[in-house]
């Protein structure tokens, strides 16, 4: 992690001194992390890749401004994240945000066998990815990164904080609230054995 | 037996989840290790954490789609044609100088500053030195003065005393012997002094006022103008009192110039 880190740097300094070839070497690095933020917070493949190539364009314009003792990785996770954003905001001002279906909360619960295959498991999971979506949806954008960072990209506490700007306590109670409006959303799907 | 809050299940959750990734499992909390152990004795906490972690499991949502090895370079290629080339920075002339260089004309700087200290240190003293002098020497002319003039007086008055034409042959009273004997004992400690200053005029002139002194200290209540007279001749007291009067005046200016050094070192200061 450390070398990465100095080889960024050494990447950057390069850029800074003229050398444009050098930040190819920093998007192939990056790019692929960058996509799978970008994906999660999107939830759509091609707003993913447009997000990648912003956020790399927005890097190099700012990096004159980065922070040499920052890291490299968490600093375009950032930007990355704040594209997404407003890529997903951009999304659903056209209306065009692609949720599965509505769901009712009220609705009676789904007694569904949670290990069942065949067409009830196809429906049980439908049902289950629209309500996530629902959920994801209701969470605020701190919680929606926090979570997106902390579930599905496995980040540490640390990691979160520094994208999100805030203190690594302040990104756990993030992550909190958000895993609490997925269990409201998702909990009336199990029921016990 | 206390029971696992939400938030410690959910933590437990995730934490168990990078003990998962990491297989020395290094990362692993004490707490998180005692909620463990919490958890195998308490059914409920155990019972809650299944259900948060089946509905996490079950949130995991779809799979991100794979990007090929060549993304990254595809990627620079879609926003290689539309980024500017980063001009070095020139870097000023001073940046370029060795920090040894910075180091030295600090020191430079350090001594200048210190031996211009010492010199206006040194200008200081020497001024406030020539000034004492210079108050002293101013002192020593103004009590001169004063004694020329005590002694002017004494002589103007004998002198008087001998040209009364009225009183050629009476017997004259000297009420000049108590303030010569008072002008005699003054004088012999300026002569003195001047004769240190190497001084010949003055010098002189205090010798033969001293000589003036002892006669009419010592001389006779009952003097008559005669005698004075003769004093006077035998003593040469008109030429005395010339050149008393010259050394005041030239006294005088020596007290002048003295009182506009000092105030010129003054304003220096």
């Amino acid at each position: 992690m450390r070398n990465m880190g100095n080889a960024d740097q050494e990447l950057i300094r390069r850029v800074l001194a003229g050398e444009k070839d050098a930040y190819g070497l920093l998007v192939s690095a990056h790019s692929e992390a960058v996509f799978r933020v970008a994906y999660r917070i999107t939830e759509n493949e091609a707003d993913a890749d447009e997000v990648v190539q912003e956020t790399f364009l927005r890097g190099y314009r700012a990096l004159d401004r980065f922070d040499s003792r920052a890291n490299f990785k968490t600093w375009i996770y950032r930007i990355g994240v704040n594209c997404a954003l407003d890529a997903r905001k951009a999304r659903q001002k056209a209306g065009a945000v692609a949720i599965a279906e509505e769901f009712e909360e009220e609705q009676v619960a789904v007694q569904l066998a949670d290990r069942e295959a065949g067409p009830e498991r196809i429906l049980l999971d439908r049902e289950i990815e629209g309500r996530r979506r629902k959920a994801m949806e209701r969470m605020t954008e701190s919680e929606r990164t926090a979570f997106v960072l902390r579930h599905m990209e496995g980040s540490s506490m640390e990691e979160i904080a520094a994208v999100l700007g805030v203190e690594p306590n302040t990104a756990k109670q993030a992550v909190f609230r958000a895993v609490q409006k997925l269990r409201r959303s998702l909990a009336p799907l199990w029921v016990k054995a | 037996m206390k029971h696992l809050n939400e938030e410690e299940l959910v933590e437990l959750y995730y934490e168990s989840r990078d003990a998962q990734a990491d297989e020395q499992g290094s990362n692993l909390h004490m707490n998180h290790v005692l909620a463990e152990k919490h958890m195998q004795q308490c059914e409920a906490c155990a019972t809650a954490y299944d259900g948060l972690a089946r509905v996490l499991a079950s949130a995991e949502g779809e799979p991100v789609p794979e990007r090929g090895a060549e993304y990254g370079a595809q990627v620079w290629q879609a926003i290689r044609s539309s980024l500017p080339v980063y001009e070095p920075k020139r870097r000023h002339i001073w940046a370029m100088w060795p920090r040894w260089a910075y180091a030295m004309a600090g020191i430079l700087l350090l001594a200048g500053t210190f031996y211009a200290g010492k010199i206006w240190e040194r200008t200081h003293t020497t001024t406030v030195a020539q000034n004492a002098r210079q108050g002293r020497e101013r002192v020593v002319l103004f009590v001169l003065d004063g004694h020329l003039d005590r002694s002017e007086r004494l002589l103007v008055q004998l002198s008087h005393a001998a040209d009364d034409p009225g009183a050629k042959s009476e017997t004259v009273s000297l009420p000049l012997q108590s303030e010569a004997r008072q002008l005699l004992a003054d004088n012999r400690l300026y002569r003195q002094s001047v004769a240190q200053a190497k001084d010949p005029l003055l010098a002189g002139a205090l010798d033969h006022l001293e000589r003036v002194l002892v006669e009419v200290a010592n001389s006779p209540d009952d003097l008559s103008t005669a005698d004075v007279e003769q004093m006077e001749k035998e003593l040469n007291t008109d030429g005395l009192l010339f050149e008393i009067r010259v050394l005041r005046a030239r006294v005088a200016d020596q007290a002048k110039e003295r009182s506009g050094a000092i105030d010129r070192g003054r304003t220096t200061l």
